[in-house]
This record gives structure tokens, C-alpha cells and sequence, in this order.
């Protein structure tokens, strides 16, 4: 009886850890095989005290000057599917659906998420925003990364786009945070 | 304060005085009465010692943590985990208490775990499936070890998963304690833990809210919520069934269950769609008064409690209902009094017969 109690306990611990290796192993290797995109990103705060340091990322992007809110952008509420087009400033919001196939007739990269647009299209001056919400919120860094990359983001002067996330978009369409481009200078995600 | 054994003693010696018992039967007795097992001084300070150690080391790791590559934090976790589990596993049948406490911790560090590796790797995932699979993992730890303190960490972490609502639209998901809590409540049975059946009835009460929340029901006249205080009496009754037949946690479960069919109750008159309140109010006040009654008949003080503070809450609603009208109030009031005087006289008759 002690025995099987003492193989009990060790099986399901074994079991346990197993279990979290297995999907940090399959987190990473989904982040790696997944199709690169450059969202563009402001940074909100660096630093939280009970989750220890970093910056916290909003992803957000302007539309083109003129531009009306992409489709199904400015009435998403649920989360569904984004699509995304490469262009020379990165990937943009080009379109949204409630599924997988509505989205794709607006681009080729899809992504899982919501997009939300605000702006009115009829001013040449005020520019639709649209933020998205794909999970991706936050990149741990140490104290001196993190403040680095925070006041750089501050430091940014208006209409700036130096700032990137670089994210993985794997086959089942979840966006996995890879690292962030700030000012030019790259910090990837690592085992170190 | 004296135990039961110490109280025997004395008793046995003014029986034997008064040769009630004969002073042969004084050992044999006595060798039958056990004494409750008490933790030992040197246990305790060895149990304090290791928490402080246990402190020590987190406080060290923690004021070094951003300085450890990401592997050998995810190492240092995994590895806290399998140690307080060999702990547990070491422990075994001969110490049931320290195995208890070892899956406890195990469980809460292994809810840490998730967490922390979300951050070490920047795995993003939502909050809720984190702490329902921290639950699910400390329900096998509970299983696996017959732990009652994981078992009590799996109902509170998949509470606190069910209650994170997504807000209006969201829609809310089935909630996982309507399974956990059942579960708990079987598993404190067979167990005989009190603190688990505790924790679970309670749960229970907790699940039902969150199906009525789940289903979104929204009967008329709140008869879901008149439903649910139904199925918690019954359930009060048949725990009272088996306690009065000397089950060992069933008072436990009846005390919770009875606070629950009354919280219902008194709820259900409230709402989207109340019944009339000049019914529900003196139902309520009636029930109040019952449950007291039944409190004071059992000698179980929580039961009583629960009569008392409803009885409170229902006193309360009637003076809120009729605002100025006291005539009114005064005549609810009368016809519960007269109803609870019959009562009473009625049982007193059938007690005397």
C-alpha cells in the first residue's frame, strides 16, 4: 500500500512535469516554424511588481491617410480572425472576420484575434486607428532592458513607427510573441 | 482543556464511589478510549524551520532571479516541484499530515509554475485555462496521494477560473466546479476529511450559483432560483439523514447546505422576475424561523445560525418593501409569530404524547 501510494504521487508528478515541458517545447517549436510579421507597437508601462519587469506592448497602426477603417474592423467585438498584408512598413491590418475563410478574402497572413478601428475616414486629417488584441501583451526583459526599451518608446516623436513586435503566426492562426524591434535594435526571445 | 479521556477518568471514579461500576472495569475501560493523537513540540518547530528555510530560499532566488538564465528558471521551478512531491512521496502512509501539507504546497507551486513559465518564455495564453489547469493538476495531486489540502487548492483555483466572466457579450463558459464540486464533496466523504467536505459543500453552493449564471435559465417568477434552494434543502435533508445516523462529516455538509437553500430562497425573491412579495416574504420569514427551530432540535449551531441571520435578512427586505406601512409589517409579523407559536405547541404536544 505505501508503495503504490509512494509510485502514485511520484507518476503524477512526473506526469505534471512532463505535461509543462511538452508545451513549452511546443510553444517554442510553433514560434519558430511560423510566418514572421512586423505589427507595429506602443509601449503602455515597463514594469509590473508582482510579475516582475517588462514592456507592456500595445499593437496599434494607423491606417493609410484617407483610408476608411479595413472591412469588419470597426464592428468586431468578439475575437475571430485578423487579416494581415506585408507591406514595405510592415504587415497591416487589411481586413477582419468572424471565421477562418471570412478574413482570408482580405489577405493572405491570418491571424487569431480582434481588431478594433476607430477614426473618421472622411477627414484627410484624422487617420482610422486600429488596435488589435491577439494576446500578445506584454515581453519580459530585465530592470535595464526593460526601462531602456520604455524610454525609447517614450522618447519617440509623433507619427514615429520605430517600434515592432515580432510576431509568429503559426497553422492554427496564434500569435506567438518572437521579440521586438525598438529603434533599430532587435532583441529576440531565448533559452538564455 | 480536558479531553475526553481525562473527563472519563473522573466520571469513572465518582461512578466507582457511588458502585455504579465495579473498580475491575476502571482499566479495561479506559485501554479502550485512545487518546487524540497531538503533534509533537519537537514536529512543530521541525514544521516552522522548514517554512522559514523555505522563505530563506525563495527570498534568495527571487533578489537573483532576472541574473538566472531562462532555462535554469524553469529548472529551479520544476525542480521545487518534483522535490516537495518526493517529499510528499517519502511521507507516505506513515505521515499522513506532512504528505497532506507536502501535495498542498506542491499544488500551489505547481499553479505558480504555469504562471512563471508563461512569463520566463513569453508563452501568452488566457488566464482562466491557466488556473483550470493548475486545478486539474492539483486534483490528480489529490488522487494520486490522497491529499485533502490539494483537493481543497483544485476547488479553490477552478473557482476563481469559473469567476472571471468575460464581461456582457463575452458569454460565460460551462463552469468546471459544477463537476469539481461533486467530486470534492464524494472525495471528503470517503476520505472523512471535515476540512474537505467543508470546502466542497461550499463549492457546491458556489457551482450552482455559477450554472444558474451559466445556463442563463430566467424562468418566471425566479423558479430557477426557488429550484436550486429545493435541491440544496434535500440535500441538507439527506446530509441530516446520515448525520443523525452518526456519519462522521456529514454535519458539515448539512450546516453549508442549509445556509445555501436558504440564501437561494431568500434570492429568488429578488431579480429579474420577483413573485409577488407579500408571498415569498412570509415563506421566507417561516422558512427562517423553521431552520432556527430545527438548529436548536439538532444542536447545531451553524444551522441555527443560518436561521437566525435569514430571519434577520427577511425582517430587513419586509421593512424595505412597505416603507411607511407598519400596519402592514405588523400584521406579517403576527401571522409568522402566531404560525411559529402553533408550531411549536404542536411539537410540544406530539413530545409529551
Amino acid at each position: 500500500m505505501t508503495r503504490s501510494l509512494t509510485v502514485r504521487i511520484l507518476g503524477a508528478a512526473a506526469l505534471l512535469v512532463a505535461l509543462l515541458v511538452a508545451l513549452v517545447v511546443r510553444e517554442n517549436h510553433a514560434r519558430a516554424t511560423g510566418r514572421e510579421v512586423r505589427l507595429p507597437m506602443e509601449a503602455v508601462d515597463p514594469r509590473d511588481l508582482l510579475t516582475g519587469h517588462y514592456v507592456a506592448l500595445r499593437l496599434t497602426q494607423l491606417a493609410p491617410a484617407g483610408q476608411p477603417c479595413p472591412p469588419g474592423s470597426s464592428t468586431m467585438e468578439k475575437p475571430g480572425w485578423i487579416a494581415l498584408t506585408p507591406t514595405a512598413t510592415g504587415d497591416r491590418v487589411t481586413g477582419a472576420g468572424a471565421d477562418r475563410a471570412a478574413a482570408a478574402k482580405y489577405g493572405p497572413i491570418l491571424l487569431r484575434g480582434t481588431a478594433r478601428c476607430f477614426g473618421d475616414s472622411s477627414d484627410p486629417a484624422d487617420r482610422a486607428r486600429i488596435t488589435l488584441d491577439i494576446g500578445v501583451d506584454r515581453f519580459h526583459a530585465d530592470q535595464r532592458q526593460s526601462e531602456a526599451f520604455d524610454k525609447a518608446l517614450r522618447d519617440r516623436k509623433v507619427g514615429e513607427a520605430s517600434a515592432w513586435a515580432i510576431v509568429s503566426v503559426g497553422q492554427d492562426g496564434k500569435g506567438r510573441l518572437k521579440g521586438v524591434i525598438i529603434d533599430g535594435q532587435r532583441a529576440d526571445l531565448t533559452w538564455n | 482543556m480536558a479531553g475526553y479521556k481525562a473527563r472519563l477518568e473522573q466520571d469513572l471514579d465518582g461512578w466507582i464511589a457511588k458502585g455504579l461500576v465495579p473498580e475491575a472495569s476502571r482499566e479495561p475501560i479506559l485501554a479502550g478510549v485512545a487518546e487524540p493523537r497531538r503533534l509533537e513540540a519537537s514536529s512543530a518547530l521541525a514544521a516552522v524551520g522548514g517554512l522559514l528555510l523555505g522563505v530563506a530560499v525563495i527570498a534568495f532566488v527571487a533578489a537573483n532571479w532576472s541574473g538566472i538564465p531562462r532555462l535554469g528558471r524553469f529548472g529551479l521551478i520544476l525542480g521545487l516541484f518534483l522535490a516537495v512531491c518526493g517529499g510528499a512521496a517519502w511521507a507516505g502512509e506513515r505521515r499522513p499530515l506532512a504528505r497532506n501539507i507536502a501535495l498542498l504546497v506542491a499544488a500551489l507551486i505547481y499553479a505558480a509554475a504555469i504562471g512563471l513559465t508563461g512569463q520566463i518564455f513569453d508563452i501568452a495564453g488566457d488566464p482562466r485555462s491557466a488556473l483550470h489547469a493548475a486545478g486539474l493538476a492539483a486534483i490528480l495531486l489529490a488522487l494520486a496521494g490522497r491529499s485533502s489540502g490539494s483537493a481543497i487548492a483544485a476547488l479553490a483555483l477552478i473557482a476563481i477560473a469559473d469567476g472571471k466572466f468575460d464581461g456582457v457579450g463575452g458569454g460565460q463558459p460551462p463552469p468546471w466546479l459544477a463537476l469539481a464540486a461533486p467530486l470534492g464533496v464524494g472525495l471528503g466523504w470517503a476520505w472523512r476529511s471535515k476540512p474537505l467536505v467543508h470546502a466542497a459543500s461550499l463549492a457546491l453552493a458556489v457551482a450552482g450559483l455559477l450554472v444558474l449564471v451559466w445556463l442563463k435559465t430566467n424562468w418566471p417568477m425566479n423558479l430557477d432560483a426557488f429550484a436550486a434552494a429545493l435541491g440544496f434543502a434535500l440535500l441538507a435533508g439527506g446530509a441530516r439523514y446520515l448525520d443523525e445516523r452518526d456519519d462522521p462529516v456529514a454535519g458539515v455538509a448539512y450546516g453549508w447546505w442549509v445556509w445555501a437553500a436558504l440564501a437561494f430562497f431568500a434570492a429568488a425573491g429578488f431579480g429579474p422576475h420577483p413573485p409577488e412579495a407579500l408571498l415569498h416574504r412570509p415563506l421566507w420569514l417561516a422558512a427562517a424561523a423553521g431552520v432556527i427551530a430545527l438548529g436548536l432540535h439538532d444542536r447545531r449551531g451553524v444551522v441555527t445560525a443560518a436561521g437566525v441571520a435569514f430571519m434577520a435578512g427577511a425582517v430587513a427586505a419586509i421593512l424595505a418593501d412597505l416603507g411607511l406601512g407598519l400596519m402592514t409589517a405588523a400584521a406579517v409579523f403576527a401571522a409568522v409569530a402566531l404560525i411559529a407559536f402553533a408550531g411549536g405547541f404542536a411539537l410540544r404536544r406530539r413530545v409529551r404524547r
